[in-house]
């Protein structure tokens, strides 16, 4: 059997086993323990010193303080509002783009192709001037819109690389046999492609939502004002409000981290692949 | 029903020339056979009759019109894909009226067609189930069911058995010849296995490196192959072949130097001297005590009905004799075999036929 059950390895293999670890699992949660330890601290907790022990006690009561003492509720739906509608035109424009790539044999198809899987080496930051410039130009600087575009433009070369994969594991046959029937291309996309890359769209949303949900660095230079900041750059301007209120920012920060993994939850099911087995052969 | 006409076909893919013009017709209602080895383009062939490749040089007509540029969905054919090629997120209810589905087919007779297809293949009570569900002849029913319910007027199969086992095959052989009967449409089939072709066609092609080497119906192949070609593809074990010497013994007979220094007079050869390449079937050789070639038994197949010997007679590969169910023959044995001046076919140098063995 593989992997060979603990129990019955050698006798040294299991003490490391037994060792590593949970010193592997303590060092990987440590930040995550820490910011949720602190963020149930009463604030006295923290002037007295008390940075590292216990809580004296469970001060629940942190994470609607939050809420009261700052913006972070307009904060978090301006995420909501820039990463839902990136999420899906980024995917939606890619199981196009994808679908193209995968079915058509036209001639620039795999320069088109190279393009797209160079463009995602390019680093982003160096973009960053001009990518602030163009929405400054055609006024969409510091709009909900503005941020949502930069977004979709970044994260749509890398969706449409998976998608192309994807679909192009397909067996072509399937599609084939559709088109001999007379269904059209469209339907052909509709009816058959996307149904059974739904693992794929589902894995990809979670994906692009945390990508998107978690970035800071086009949020800072994108948005300044409460309408548009979204939370992972709201919650910098936090620690500048209070500057010790440390339990506040670590309730703020787990509320913030809260909604991929409730994503990855929601959209677990569809993860379930194989569908497209048995498919085929017999 | 239509029937089916190929001139001047040809298809290269980039540099590399695929089918290399083939002319053909096919009557309406007849059931056609396509083999040849793997990659002799038997597959790029049927996709180009469906439409699913561009056909680089020819005309194609179905049913009396000329197809190169009408659509797939147009040209009243279906396609059996030899992977079945099932939506496996449908049922076979859905599978199977998909196309008519899409195509807004009203709704009652989608679903009286459906029920009848199901009916003829026995698929009723499976409706309701996916692909996934299914065992391998059972999709290979569904996929045959997809084509039926849309009524074409030529049926395209693709090797739609080779993913069965052997049972099955025998089986879904009988299947489709009784579909062929009942549904009275032209069918074109393309197997690379020439039991398939012989038991089921009534008119065979026998392609070699995308070109028609032999048209005719499965006996006429077997008696009269054209090329050493299709003599070697047709008939099952193979034909024995092997070269000899010619020469003329007057009376319009020439005589066969046969390996071990014996020979036989055969009538009727074009060919009058030189070498040549004299073929037998293994069916058509008897073992004898002393007959025209001479040699060891090296393996004694067993099977029952008949026995498969493999005797060496002094060339690189052993001849194959299909001998007696009980024959006593054991392996080691001398055996002498006699054969059968008509069955004796003769191959000139460039491998077409200059005598047939047709038993006649
Ligand atoms: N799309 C394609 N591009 C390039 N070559 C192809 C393509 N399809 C088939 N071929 C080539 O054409 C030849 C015939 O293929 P195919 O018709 O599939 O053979 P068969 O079905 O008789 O086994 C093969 O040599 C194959 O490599
Ligand atoms: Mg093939």
């Amino acid at each position: 059997m593989f992997p060979t059950p603990i129990e019955r390895t050698q006798p040294r293999t299991r003490f490391a086993y037994k060792v590593f670890l949970p010193i592997a699992l303590i060092l990987w949660l440590l930040p995550l323990l820490g910011v949720a330890l602190t963020s149930v601290k009463p604030a006295a907790d923290l002037d007295s010193g008390n940075y590292f022990g216990a809580p004296s006690r469970i001060a629940i009561e942190n994470y609607w303080l939050v809420f009261k003492n700052s913006n972070i509720g307009y904060y978090f739906w301006n995420s909501i509002k820039v990463t839902v509608p990136s999420v899906l035109v980024s995917i939606g424009l890619s199981l196009l783009a994808g679908f193209a790539l995968a079915t058509y044999s036209f001639r620039s198809n795999l320069i088109i192709f190279f393009m797209i899987v160079a463009g995602n080496y390019v680093p982003y930051q160096i973009l960053a001037i001009p990518v602030r410039d163009l929405p400054i130009n055609i006024n969409l600087y510091d709009t909900t819109l503005g941020l949502a575009l930069t977004h979709i433009a970044f994260q749509t070369g890398f969706c449409t690389l998976f998608m192309r994969n994807f679909i192009k594991a397909l067996p072509n046959a399937l599609i084939e046999s559709a088109r001999v029937e007379g269904v059209s291309e469209w339907r052909i996309f509709c009816y058959i492609v996307v149904p059974l890359v739904r693992p794929a769209i589902a894995a990809l949303s979670v994906l692009i939502f945390t990508f998107v949900w978690n970035e800071y660095f086009w949020a800072t230079i994108m948005s300044q004002s409460v309408d548009v900041r979204p939370v992972t750059a709201g919650i910098n301007e936090l620690s500048g409000e209070w500057k010790a209120r440390w339990e506040l920012i670590s309730a703020a920060s787990i509320l913030t981290a809260a909604p991929p993994v409730l994503m990855f939850f929601l959209m677990q099911k569809h993860f379930i692949a194989g569908l497209a087995l048995g498919a085929t052969k017999g | 029903m239509a029937k089916v006409k190929l001139s001047g076909i040809r298809k290269s893919f980039g540099q590399s020339e695929v089918i290399k013009g083939i002319d053909l017709e096919i009557p309406a209602g007849s059931f056609c056979a396509f083999v040849g080895p793997s990659g002799c383009g038997k597959s790029t062939l049927l996709r180009m009759i469906a439409g699913l490749e561009d056909i680089t040089h020819g005309s194609l007509e179905i049913g009396g019109q000329e197809m190169i540029d009408v659509a797939p969905a147009k040209r009243g054919v279906a396609m059996v894909f030899q992977s079945y090629a099932l939506y496996p997120h449908m049922t076979v209810a859905e599978n199977v009226t998909f196309g008519l589905r899409m195509a807004n087919h009203p709704k009652r007779d989608t679903e009286q067609r459906c029920l009848e297809a199901a009916r003829m293949l026995k698929l009723e009570e499976l409706l309701d189930r996916k692909p996934s569900q299914l065992s391998g002849g059972q999709r290979q029913r569904v996929a045959i069911g997809r084509a039926i319910v849309r009524n074409p007027d030529v049926f395209l199969f693709d090797e739609p058995l080779s993913n069965l086992d052997a049972a099955l095959r025998v089986e879904m052989r009988a299947e489709i010849t009784r579909l062929h009967a009942k549904l009275d449409a032209t069918m074109l089939y393309v197997t690379h296995d020439q039991v398939e072709a012989m038991t089921m066609a009534d008119m065979i092609v026998v392609l070699d490196k995308g070109m028609i080497e032999q048209v005719g119906s499965p006996l006429g192949l077997y008696h009269e192959p054209n090329t050493l070609f299709v003599a070697r593809f047709i008939g099952s074990p193979r034909m024995n072949t092997f070269s000899v010497n010619l020469c003329d013994a007057g009376d319009g007979n020439v005589s066969c130097m046969l390996p071990g220094g014996s020979s036989i007079q055969l009538d009727g050869s074009s060919l009058r001297t030189g070498k040549a390449t004299f073929g037998i079937r293994p069916e058509h050789l008897d073992v004898v005590a002393d007959g025209h070639l001479q040699g060891k038994a090296v393996l004694c197949e067993r099977l029952g009905s008949e026995t498969m010997l493999h005797v060496d007679i002094g060339l690189a590969d052993p001849i194959t004799v299909k001998a007696d169910g009980l024959t006593n023959v054991t392996e080691g044995d001398a055996v002498g075999l006699k054969l059968n001046p008509k069955a004796c076919h003769l191959f000139g140098p460039d491998d077409r036929r200059v005598r047939s063995g047709s038993l006649q």
